[in-house]
């Protein structure tokens, strides 16, 4: 049940672990703030993020997802980020030609040195799922089952 | 088509042959399986030979193999030998340049009572029942996938049997992807919730494709557990999300698997978007190409990246 | 007491399902979309298709594809735990053909035994009153008549429904249908009708296919379980699922906890002898680890250990698995093959 007034967005972050999570560690040694609305998973590499990882975030609830990896060239494992954004584009250009907004699911360079650009964009997803709204579509809903609220004790 | 299947069992060049045989229902072929020149004159060739015979070279990759195919058909085999699903030369391709298949379903819903006959006259399909007799156009009830069809040549064939068709001049590729991108984004969604939402978990999509054949299919796994058993409209929609997006670089736009659902869920708009993106973003086709490895297991430094942060 | 059957006008069938539905949960054909309809809850915005032979059918009602058997919730520190398998109010299934009516009776011998019964099953089954839809135009594919049923078999049901053209005629059956007969829609019968119905009744009974050889199958089959047929037969069959799901006699099932956030459920949905996941034992064994051992074990079970348990054939003959197979295999050529088989005595 959200209250829309006080509704704030859950946004899951993939982080590659070599880059992307280093840069938001930087960000936060460095005290860049950044809105507070990310749950961070590290991974080892971007390329490591299974499309199924974004699904059963949304199906939970998620209202955005990030990926975020190494910059094309300075990937830890070499060509992980490269697979990696194969993956994304096909996946996401899929989910946005099925009707899930776009805009929910989005991806970035972010290298270990960038907290500055690490907070510049977390700043801009937060914003971008603002606007969007709550995620509604594939959400499971544990009322589906017509399973009846527990009668009172 | 016939001689040739005698011949390649005469030769024992195969063990076995699998193409089509007459259906127990009108309307309907039924994969046939023989072993010996004699039952080479139970093959038959007509608009009702619609699966996607490549399906059944994972039961029997221990044996040489003669399987009949069309355009799409072909290409599933070889892109499943670029994934090493065979040897090389234990395939032996009988090509049928393909008239393209007629839906039984739509062919139903046009007649006035049940369809007790039916039969083939050129490009006419009569059919027969209680107190009424009509002749239809053909071209009128192909399947979706046929229609949007560019390949109907099997080019890969060893052996081709009848003369090869025109490729059809379609003005676009993808119609239905196109089609459906048309609408707005809320009633795309709608009409994806809505068509899944009948869905049965049968699996009939996923074993009638060639190139669903994983030990474990995701739907399976506990561990991780990506959805449940049951019917829930939101795992019925990951199912079918994931189940298309696993053909990425590998869906011959075969169409077996919309025809093979009993609750007639249309599926070929997915797998076209798909294989429209692959088309755009990588300059492939899958099944086209033996040499070049599916766009998902490699990768171009060039790769476009507009969309990312 | 036998009542004479009563008639439906087809115009009153809307004021008459919308009186039904002031006490009674309505189940019934509902088109999902054209040429797909299942046999479910109406809700007020579903289309009732009763002239459709509904792909899931009567199983549905009794024996849901998914249901939650119990449910748990955390509260503070304790949790407490709700089960789900009361009905809360009686329901009135309309337009359930004969085979699948015949197909309860299947399910009946399965969920409610002697010595365990199911209770979700159980409950569901006292509280609902079956109105049966005689078939007066079977399908070629129909072999109800070879299976010991046929298109207006009248057993298992409460009332039987028989269209006439611009109404039915009702025939009440047991006492629970007998409830019905003070319905203001249900007028007196003409004589005429209860003749023309009889009519309909002898043409539809010639229509379905009698002569599927099912005589002596079980123990035709006693003798086959090593039999050569079985490698050739499973051959195109592609392991689908589809038959066991729209079949109204299979009723394999899996139990499935389900976690959700702060409780979860246990869930019963249907599963199916022909995916290899079921019968797959966690030390990885898997004593049906091919096509052949599964659809050797579909047809055994139907044709041969059923019978020897229950002494009924687990097949009433409804026809949807030869509609709906992608690759059709056909059952009733299955029945013939087996029966043909050399080296093995037929009684």
């Amino acid at each position: 049940m959200e209250n829309t007034k006080s509704w704030e967005p859950k946004i899951l972050a993939f982080l590659c672990n070599w880059c992307s999570y280093a840069g938001a560690d930087l960000a936060g040694t460095s005290r860049n703030q950044y809105p507070p609305n990310i749950r961070v998973i590290r991974v080892p590499c971007s390329g490591r993020v299974n499309p199924l990882f974004i699904l059963k975030a949304l199906q939970g609830g998620i209202d955005g997802v990030l990926v975020s990896g190494c910059h094309p060239g300075d990937c830890h494992y070499l060509t992980g980020n490269y697979i990696g954004r194969r993956k994304s584009a096909t996946f996401k250009r899929f989910l946005e030609y099925l009707g899930i907004e776009e805009g929910r699911v989005q991806f970035s360079w972010v290298s270990a040195a960038e907290g500055v650009k690490f907070s510049q964009v977390i700043t801009e997803v937060t914003n971008d799922i603002r606007k969007l709204g709550p995620a509604k579509r594939l959400v499971k809903k544990s009322e589906e089952l017509g399973v009846r609220s527990f009668p009172d004790p | 088509m016939r001689e040739k299947a005698e011949e390649l069992l005469a030769k024992k060049a195969v063990d076995l042959i699998i193409g089509f045989g007459e259906g127990s229902l009108p309307l309907r072929a039924t994969p046939l399986f023989i072993r010996t020149p004699e039952e080479a004159d139970q093959l038959i060739w007509n608009s009702f030979c619609d699966n996607n015979l490549a399906t059944y070279l994972h039961k029997f990759n221990r044996f040489k193999i003669g399987i009949v195919v069309k355009g799409c058909d072909a290409r599933s085999v070889t892109a499943l030998a670029l994934e090493k699903r065979f040897q090389p030369d234990q395939v032996v391709l009988i090509g049928v340049p393909c008239q393209r298949m007629v839906d039984r379903r739509k062919v139903k819903k046009a007649a006035k009572g049940e369809i007790l006959r039916s039969r083939e006259e050129g490009e006419l399909i009569i059919i027969e029942g209680d107190g009424f007799k009509s002749s239809l156009k053909r071209d009128d009830f192909l399947y979706t996938s046929c229609k949007a069809c560019l390949h109907r040549n099997p080019v890969q064939a060893n052996i081709l049997v009848g003369e090869p068709v025109q490729e059809s001049g379609l003005a676009e590729a993808y119609p239905d992807a196109r089609e459906f991108e048309n609408m707005a984004p809320e009633e795309r969604w709608r009409f994806f919730e809505k068509e899944t939402r009948r869905c049965i978990r049968c699996y009939a999509c996923r074993e009638a494709c060639p190139m669903c054949y994983c030990a474990e299919c995701f739907v399976d796994s506990s561990i991780p557990k990506w959805i449940e058993k049951g019917l829930s409209p939101s795992d019925l929609q990951f199912y079918h999300v994931v189940r298309a997006y696993h053909q990425t670089g590998r869906c011959t736009a075969c169409g077996a698997c919309e025809r093979a659902c009993p609750m007639e869920i249309p599926l070929v708009y997915l797998t076209q978007k798909l294989n429209q993106e692959v088309s755009e973003l990588f300059d492939f086709e899958a099944g086209a190409d033996s040499k070049r490895l599916p766009p998902l297991s490699t990768y171009d430094v060039e790769d476009k990246q507009e969309f990312i942060k | 007491m036998k009542l004479n059957p009563a008639r439906l006008s087809k115009k009153d069938l809307a004021p008459f399902l919308k009186g039904l539905a002031k006490d009674y949960d309505l189940y019934a054909p509902v088109r999902l979309t054209d040429g797909v309809s299942v046999l479910k809850k109406v809700e007020p915005s579903d289309e009732i298709d009763l002239g459709s032979n509904p792909q899931k059918g009567l199983k549905e009602v009794f024996f849901p594809q998914w249901e939650v058997m119990f449910q748990y919730e955390a509260v503070e520190r304790r949790s407490r735990v709700a089960s789900m398998e009361a009905v809360p109010r009686e329901r009135v299934v309309l337009g359930a053909r004969p085979c699948d009516i015949q197909a309860i009776s299947i399910l009946d011998d399965v969920f409610v035994g002697k010595e365990f019964t199911d209770t979700y099953y159980l409950q569901k089954r006292q509280k609902t009153t079956v109105i049966g839809l005689a078939c007066h135009e079977p399908c070629s594919t129909c072999f109800c008549s070879s299976m010991g049923g046929g298109p207006f078999h009248r057993e298992g049901s409460d009332l039987l429904l028989i269209d006439l053209g611009d109404a039915y005629l009702v025939e009440f059956l047991t006492e629970k249908g007998k409830a019905f007969r003070k319905n203001e829609f249900l007028k007196k019968a003409t004589a005429k009708e209860m003749a023309l119905a009889k009519e309909i009744e002898g043409q539809a009974s010639k229509k379905t296919n009698a002569s599927v050889p099912v005589g002596g199958i079980d123990k035709k089959l006693d003798q086959m379980l090593e039999s050569p047929l079985w490698n050739r037969i499973h051959e195109k069959c592609i392991g689908c699922g589809a038959c066991t799901l729209l079949c109204p006699t299979c009723h394999c099932f899996d139990i499935a906890d389900e976690a959700l956030d702060k409780g979860g459920r246990r869930v019963r949905n249907w599963d199916s002898c022909l995916f290899p996941l079921y019968s797959l034992e966690t030390s990885g064994h898997n004593p049906r680890p091919s096509g052949r051992e599964r659809t050797r074990q579909r047809l055994m079970h139907k044709f041969n250990y059923f019978p020897k348990n229950f002494k009924k054939i687990a097949c009433v003959g409804c026809g949807r698995c030869i509609l709906y197979c992608p690759v059709n295999f056909d059952i009733r050529h299955a029945i013939e093959m087996i029966q043909k088989e050399e080296g093995a005595t037929a009684l």
